[in-house]
């Protein structure tokens, strides 16, 4: 196979004017001189060796990592689903009847899940004021297989000891297999609630396809 | 010996503190004068055992001698001295490289005494590479003793082995050169003049002590015009075999150790095969001296088949006895090889050209040799100098240089490394001054670590972290645990920049869930090499360093790169 100062350039990790140097002084084997010059790969391999330089012929450069894992938040809400009317008068028994209606949750696993919440809890409110809380373990939960976001809105406003000390009445919980998406899905979410139109738009308690619909039409406008 | 080392201590303040080139002359000198003493006395008592072994040699069992001679040995470098076999060259060289040529002192006297039970008994190897070690161990423990520092040290290692190689063959230009051109690796006025002066006294002494038994009687040559092309020929096939000598001697290697005999049934197998070549062809027992002398004085009377089967036999012999067990040196069977090779190309010269007008028949055992030592050693002016030392004169310096360099050039082509490099190659051990890798071997972790770096808590929340990045300047934190303190990840700052912009998530986040926790982490005793090749090929710019899980400090590119330069600067830049 033969290369371009160009491709080289990229395998090397230097400027193409770095490759024309070396070939000038005479440091790089090279098959075809004049304009444009052509490497051989077999060449350049046994060059590497010698000079002890990393040079990987096969793939150019790594893909990103994690872009192609990371959901759009309106796609996590739909995974997750809408409960209305969730029963409860302290923070334990709403996150207790909000977990049962959630149906991606493994049954093995609910228990666990509501221990994590309530020391999540316990260590920092999540509610983030305005009557909303954003309820979130602080380890990934590697038996999901999707990340969800699941909305409940409660019969009762509960204490949460949020930051402005109003009760809480939404709940947002966030559930990842994996802590990237989890600091995304949270960016998102906050980028939503912090439009004012988008806060009354939850307390008329909507239909969940007009609600999903919204946080499509929210992050389109989310510059991150 | 107390009193010794005040006196030197006061002279050295008083006199070489001014200039330690004198020193180094002085001490020189003293290494080539007792590294030819071993020389000598190791060529004197082999001669003396020959001889004694004589009469022996008719008897049916003759052959079990050199199964003896290499079971000793490899016993007493085994279980006395407890030093690898082999023949020790490459050891120095990477000594030389990496420790500064810190030897042992029993590496001054053990070769000695392996090397003189395997080819006293009739093993096929040299005596000269166990005198290298031997002179290279001498020099060294001088420089110790006198309490000198690594660069004076190598110049005293390369002293030795002057004085070593030129006692042996009373060729002190032969001497200088093979100790800067494969031990030392490179040419530098420091090193020449000491080394040049330990190679006249090692050439000296053996000259006041066995001032009538030169080892190679001096032969004039007359050199006509038809050797040219013809020395481009030998040269040719001389390259060929040095090719199949390296790579017998490490197949034949390699065979020994894959097979889970015990070190003496190797030995004695290995000694047997020699003995019972040696019964139809003596001429592959021993080291062969007396064999080269009657080829170059052309008192040599095989015919040029026989001589054409002797070649294969002394390359087997010598693969068996090094390869199995025996310990000594290629230098002397390069020798004899190359010589057969030559008389074998004469003869066949003679056959197709009955009427050319050449040079004799010795003249080409002595192009061979040189041949051969290119080949091997890729040394092309060891072997120019040590003939041209040899035969006295300079008649043949040209077909000498001629079959030198395409010898070496050819045998480069197709065996990149040569006899004597290949192993360190191999364990990544072969670091020449001033190159990469022998920079980054010097730069150790420990250099380069930067261990400034705030920790923060996996249990802080991300509001307090803003805090503390406000006022810092790090973009790495490591994170670790509240009470064991063990390192749990890092935070990289160009990672969470878009959430640090977000007041909306300080509140929502504890730090262990914006870490990274893989990314991949070094320990102190890695190699600078392997975590360049790891940040290479992951493509970081920093490395943390972690040991015994506790995060010590992280390694940055920028920090290496700072410290080569000034390395680069300190290596090579010597008077």
């Amino acid at each position: 196979m033969e290369l371009s100062v160009f491709d080289l350039s990229k395998y090397l990790g230097v400027v193409p004017e770095t490759i024309e140097r070396w070939v000038r002084q005479g440091k790089l084997p090279v098959s075809q001189k004049g304009v444009n010059y052509r490497f051989h790969t077999s060449e350049l391999q046994k060059w590497a060796g010698k000079h002890n330089i990393y040079l990987n012929l096969s793939d150019k450069r790594k893909p990103e990592k994690g872009r192609e894992s990371i959901i759009p938040l309106s796609c996590a809400v739909e995974n997750g689903g809408i409960n209305f009317d969730v029963q409860g008068n302290d923070v334990k028994s709403v996150l207790e009847a909000s977990i049962k209606r959630i149906s991606k949750i493994p049954d093995d696993f609910k228990q666990d899940l509501l221990d994590r919440l309530v020391k999540r809890e316990q260590a920092l409110s999540t509610g983030i004021g305005n009557g909303i809380a954003i309820p979130h373990p602080r380890e990934q939960l590697r038996y999901l297989h999707d990340s969800i976001v699941s909305i409940s809105f409660l019969v009762n406003p509960v204490d949460y000891k949020a930051l402005d000390s109003k009760p809480v009445s939404i709940l947002f919980f966030i559930l990842c297999p994996a802590l990237k998406i989890h600091l995304h899905l949270l960016s998102a979410l906050s980028f939503c609630l912090r439009n004012n139109k988008f806060q009354g738009f939850l307390n008329s308690r909507p239909d969940p396809d007009q609600l999903i619909e919204k946080i499509e039409i929210l992050q389109k406008t989310n510059p991150i | 010996m107390f009193i010794i080392k005040n006196r030197y201590i006061t002279i050295y303040h008083r006199l070489f503190h001014l200039d330690d080139r004198l020193l180094l002359i002085v001490a020189g000198s003293i290494a080539g004068i007792c590294s030819g003493l071993a020389a000598v006395a190791l060529r004197l008592s082999l001669e003396s055992v020959l001889e004694w072994l004589h009469p022996l040699r008719h008897y049916w069992w003759a052959f079990t001698l050199p199964a003896i001679g290499a079971l000793l040995s490899s016993l007493y470098l085994e279980k006395i001295t407890r030093e690898g076999a082999g023949h020790g060259v490459p050891e120095v060289i990477y000594s030389v490289s990496r420790y500064g040529g810190l030897l042992r002192f029993r590496s001054s006297y053990s070769r000695l005494i392996s090397s003189f039970l395997t080819i006293g008994s009739g093993g096929s190897a040299g005596p000269e590479a166990p005198v290298v070690m031997s002179g290279s161990a001498i020099g060294s423990n001088i420089a110790k003793f006198l309490g000198l520092n690594d660069r004076q040290r190598i110049t005293l290692v390369g002293c030795g082995t002057a004085g070593a190689i030129a006692s042996i063959f009373n060729a002190p230009i032969a001497g200088l050169v093979f100790s800067i051109e494969v031990l030392l690796g490179e040419w530098k006025f420091v090193n020449i003049i000491p080394i040049a002066i330990a190679a006249v006294a090692g050439a000296q002494v053996s000259q006041a002590i066995i001032p009538e038994q030169v080892l190679f009687i001096h032969q004039p040559f007359d050199i006509m015009f038809a050797d040219i092309p013809a020395s481009l020929g030998l040269a040719i096939l001389t390259a060929l075999v040095s090719v199949l000598f390296t790579k017998s001697l490490r197949q034949v290697g390699n065979l020994a150790k894959k097979n889970s005999l015990p070190l003496w049934g190797r030995a004695i197998i290995g000694g047997s095969c020699v003995g019972l070549i040696g019964i139809s062809m003596p001429l592959v027992l021993g080291e062969g001296y007396h064999f080269i002398q009657s080829m170059i004085s052309e008192t040599f009377s095989m015919g040029i088949f026989l001589t054409f089967v002797a070649i294969f036999a002394k390359i087997f012999a010598t693969a068996m006895t090094l390869g199995w067990g025996g310990s000594g040196g290629i230098f002397a069977p390069c020798l004899l090889i190359g010589s057969l090779t030559g008389i074998v190309f004469h003869k066949t010269l003679l056959l197709f050209f009955p009427s050319v007008g050449c040079a004799s028949q010795g003249a080409y055992a002595l192009l061979g040799m040189t041949g051969l030592i290119s080949g091997v050693m890729q040394a092309p002016l060891t072997g120019i100098f040590l003939i041209v030392e040899i035969t006295g004169g300079y008649e043949a310096i040209l077909p000498l240089i001629l079959v030198s360099s395409i010898s070496s050039t050819m045998s480069q082509y197709l065996e990149p490394a040569s006899f004597y490099f290949k192993e360190l190659m191999e364990r990544g051990q072969f670091m020449r001054p001033g190159t990469d890798a022998r920079i980054l071997s010097d730069l150790s972790l420990k250099e380069l670590i930067d261990i400034n770096y705030v920790k923060v808590s996996e249990n802080m929340v991300f509001r307090d972290f803003i805090n503390i990045l406000k006022r810092s300047e790090q973009n790495l934190f490591p994170v670790i645990e509240d009470e064991t303190r063990v390192y749990k990840g890092v935070i990289q700052i160009s990672v969470i920049r878009k959430y640090a912009l977000d007041p909306d998530m300080y509140d929502m986040v504890f730090l262990n869930q914006i870490m990274d926790t893989e990314v991949i982490t070094v320990s102190l005793e890695d190699d600078l090499q392997d975590v360049l090749d790891m940040m290479d090929s992951h493509n970081m710019d920093n490395i943390p360093v972690v040991e015994n899980e506790r995060f010590i400090g992280m390694i940055a590119k920028t920090k290496i790169l700072d410290l080569y330069r000034r390395e680069l600067i300190v290596q090579t830049d010597i008077k």
